[in-house]
């Protein structure tokens, strides 16, 4: 077997065929394909039920939402990617047809500081309105303009008919193509975004089961108690420290105490004991009107009594799509009569939950934490806790990221006037 | 619109897919580009328990001269052959294939696929029974060769059995002689046509040897019609000297009467039976002469 070298370019090649893939034998119809390739520059591996088509894998399985799905018989083009540097419907073609292929969606073709000539033809030409069929048409033209860059202007309408606008009318899409198509004679520019990043899934079970519908036993044989991290930059980056008032050798006990620890976590339960330090169970977030039910799995990686260290994995999947992974690491330090918890976390998140953006992600991130530390410094003292088992109040929770936001605005202005103190973050 | 489940297999030989055809019979279906069976799927039209894949298949040929003949290999698909130099040697290839659905479509979707599919609107199964195309099929007996045009037994439907693979097509290449011309309607480009005709004319000299017309959307199969006697007559006593308007004409007062057999399907909501049959004598007309005079004049015989 040679090592797959991921393309990145997504170049079509001229008239060569296409890579055979390689044979695979009989996969039932409830089971499982593994797959992989490459989409914008990233390798991907799948584990995908035969069905699934490239389309809903892309959005549900990578997040990749700008594969739009329209009819899903191919007829509007909505779908339309470049799959080995050729654009294709990707709601016709099953994801676990596609080992070794290189995929390039729209979210590949250009960054948002720096918009591939196609996507700025469009923008400059008003050759979108509501946007739904526009990464369709960008990889339609994208294919026409390096496959067949003599195309004659009044040919464009007739090339350009295998993807629907329904609000445009289309002209100010053919001048955009146009115009791309005169200002780069000699072919266009490759795709400008293709290079390995995080790509997680919007759905639950991809690679971590949903208890919704799996009883919390009975994991599916395909899908290993493994949590893999995403390649890549982390969606957030967590750093936070709290004094707890108890011993540290009390803390470190909560700590190393799977059970009593989830009791600590707001909003968590933990459904299934694993072995092997692994843990099943389910975090609930309310956010305001938001309501986020995680199920998830975590693994004690390192455990280190003496230097009280520890750390974390955890993959946690909601079912309205949305997904988390995160490498956290806890330290407990002496610090005089009480202790001090470090916490460091790379969070990935995906699907909705990322739309929340960063800096509210970060927010609610250190709300949990405070909450997690207040119920394990009341854990170690032996104080019955409060507010565990409970998902975190909502009101609390927006009031409490809304103060945490309005105090940094606070700082940003006084820090201008103030040196910046030390113990802020 | 997702397909139902299925099992799935990608086996590396004609074998190996004839097996688990033959494993699965009937209900095992075979997928090359999948560009028409997997409409089919998406709309619950057909359920079957296990698709075969046939695109990691290694003994069945790419693009390749075979003798008077060009070869498609099962797993070739439309847009490579489109651009592929040897389909020069096929002018009704090269003449054809952009009006089969869209450049997305044909990038995944197979010449064989498309015979195989035998769409009775479909381009390319009148063309393989325009020019008497040859379709290799192998089963677990061994090997067969059907001529395109007893192929074809109905809408969708082909001589092929249930455990059957078509393997290959073998389009004989155009002489000096030979002149072709392909037309065809639709509502709009990339849609299947609501009539269309394909036609291939060989003359020597003054002499017409062929004039086969095949129409396609106009019947459950392409329908060929050997217009040999109403071309002759058109062209009359002045042969190729004879004024191009003036053989379309000539054309127009047999066409009719022809279309009206060829065309047997019935109307719907984008064209009435009469519109098609009016589409076709007119086509018919346009195109028989069109490729009357690329068989004449060698300077123009090849597109």
């Amino acid at each position: 077997m040679t090592a797959r070298i991921p393309r990145q370019d997504g170049r079509a090649r001229n008239s060569a065929p296409s890579p055979r893939p390689a044979p695979t034998g009989l996969v039932a119809a409830d089971s499982r394909v593994a797959v992989q390739l490459t989409v914008n520059g990233t390798p991907v591996d799948l584990h995908v039920p035969p069905r699934l088509t490239l389309a809903d894998a892309l959005r549900d399985r990578l997040g990749l939402t700008g594969t739009h799905l329209g009819c899903e018989h191919g007829v509007c083009g909505m779908c339309t990617v470049l799959v080995d540097g050729e654009a294709a419907r990707a709601c016709l073609l099953f994801a676990c047809q596609l080992q070794d292929a290189d995929v390039v969606t729209v979210e590949g073709l250009g960054r948002p500081d720096d918009l591939h000539p196609l996507q700025e033809a469009f923008s400059r030409r008003h050759g979108l309105q509501c946007g739904f069929c526009t990464p369709g048409f960008l990889l339609s033209a994208y294919d026409l303009l390096t496959l067949s860059p003599d195309t004659p202007e009044d040919k464009l309408p007739e090339e350009l008919s295998g993807v629907l606008c329904r609000c445009t009318g289309y002209r100010g899409i053919v001048e955009a193509v146009a115009d791309v198509s005169r200002a780069c004679p000699d072919g266009i520019p490759g795709p400008g975004n293709c290079a390995p990043r995080t790509l997680l899934g919007r759905l639950p079970g991809n690679g971590v089961r949903t208890a919704a519908k799996d009883s919390p036993s009975s994991a599916p044989a395909d899908e290993p108690d493994e949590i893999r991290l995403p390649p890549g930059e982390p969606t957030v980056a967590v750093e936070i420290s709290t004094d707890v008032d108890a011993s540290p050798r009390d803390v470190w006990n909560v700590l190393d105490d799977a059970p009593l620890v989830a009791t600590c976590l707001p909003g968590a339960e933990l459904t299934d004991t694993l072995g092997g330090d692994r843990y099943r169970g389910r975090a609930r977030v309310s956010l305001g009107p938001v309501r986020l039910q995680f199920v998830g799995l975590a693994h004690v990686v390192e455990r280190d009594a003496d230097s009280r260290r520890l750390r974390v994995l955890a993959a946690g999947d909601d079912p309205g799509g949305g997904s988390v992974r995160a490498d956290i690491r806890v330290c407990v330090d002496e610090d005089g009569w009480t202790s001090r918890i470090t916490a460091t976390a790379d969070v990935f998140l995906a699907g909705r939950v990322a739309q929340f953006g960063r800096s509210l992600a970060d927010d609610v991130s250190a709300v949990l934490f405070e909450q997690f530390s207040a119920a394990l410094g009341d854990a170690a003292s032996g104080t019955p806790g409060t507010a565990r088992q409970q998902a975190p109040s909502a009101l609390r929770m927006v009031l409490s990221a809304l103060r945490r936001r309005l105090a940094r605005v606070r700082r940003r202005i006084t820090s201008h006037l103030t040196p910046r103190r030390s113990s802020e973050r | 619109m997702k397909a139902p489940p299925f099992a799935y297999v990608r086996p590396a030989s004609v074998a190996g897919v004839v097996e688990h055809l033959s494993r699965d019979e009937p209900d095992a279906k075979i997928l090359a580009g999948g560009q028409s069976l997997v409409p089919v799927l998406a709309m619950r039209l057909a359920r079957p328990a296990t698709i075969v894949d046939i695109n990691a298949v290694e003994d069945v040929p790419g693009v390749e001269r075979r003798g008077g003949a060009l070869e498609v290999g099962a797993t070739v698909r439309q847009r490579e052959l489109e651009r592929h130099p040897a389909t020069a040697a096929v002018p009704l290839l090269r003449l054809s294939m952009p009006w089969i659905g869209h450049r997305e479509v044909r990038s995944r979707g197979t010449v064989c696929g498309s015979l195989a599919h035998g769409d009775p609107a479909a381009e390319l199964p009148a063309v393989a029974c325009c020019v008497e195309a040859e379709l290799q099929i192998a089963n677990q007996q061994g090997t067969r060769t059907v001529p395109a045009r007893t192929f074809f037994t109905s809408a969708m439907t082909t001589v092929l059995g249930p455990a059957e693979m078509l393997t290959s097509v073998r389009f004989p290449t155009a002489t000096a002689e030979d002149g072709y011309a392909f037309a065809e309607i639709s509502r709009r480009h990339g849609d299947y046509a609501l009539a269309g005709v394909t036609v291939h004319v060989r003359a020597a000299g003054d002499e017409i040897l062929r004039a086969d017309m095949t129409a396609f959307g106009v019947s459950d199969t392409p329908v060929t019609w050997d217009a040999r006697e109403v071309l002759r007559s058109a062209t009359g006593a002045a042969g190729p000297d004879t004024d191009r308007r003036a053989i379309t004409t000539s054309l127009m007062r047999d066409t009719p009467a022809i279309a009206e057999q060829l065309v047997t399907t019935s109307g719907d909501i984008h064209g009435s039976r009469g519109y098609r049959r009016r589409l076709v004598a007119a086509l018919a007309a346009q195109e028989l002469t069109l490729a009357y005079l690329r068989a004449v004049d060698a300077t123009q015989g090849v597109p």
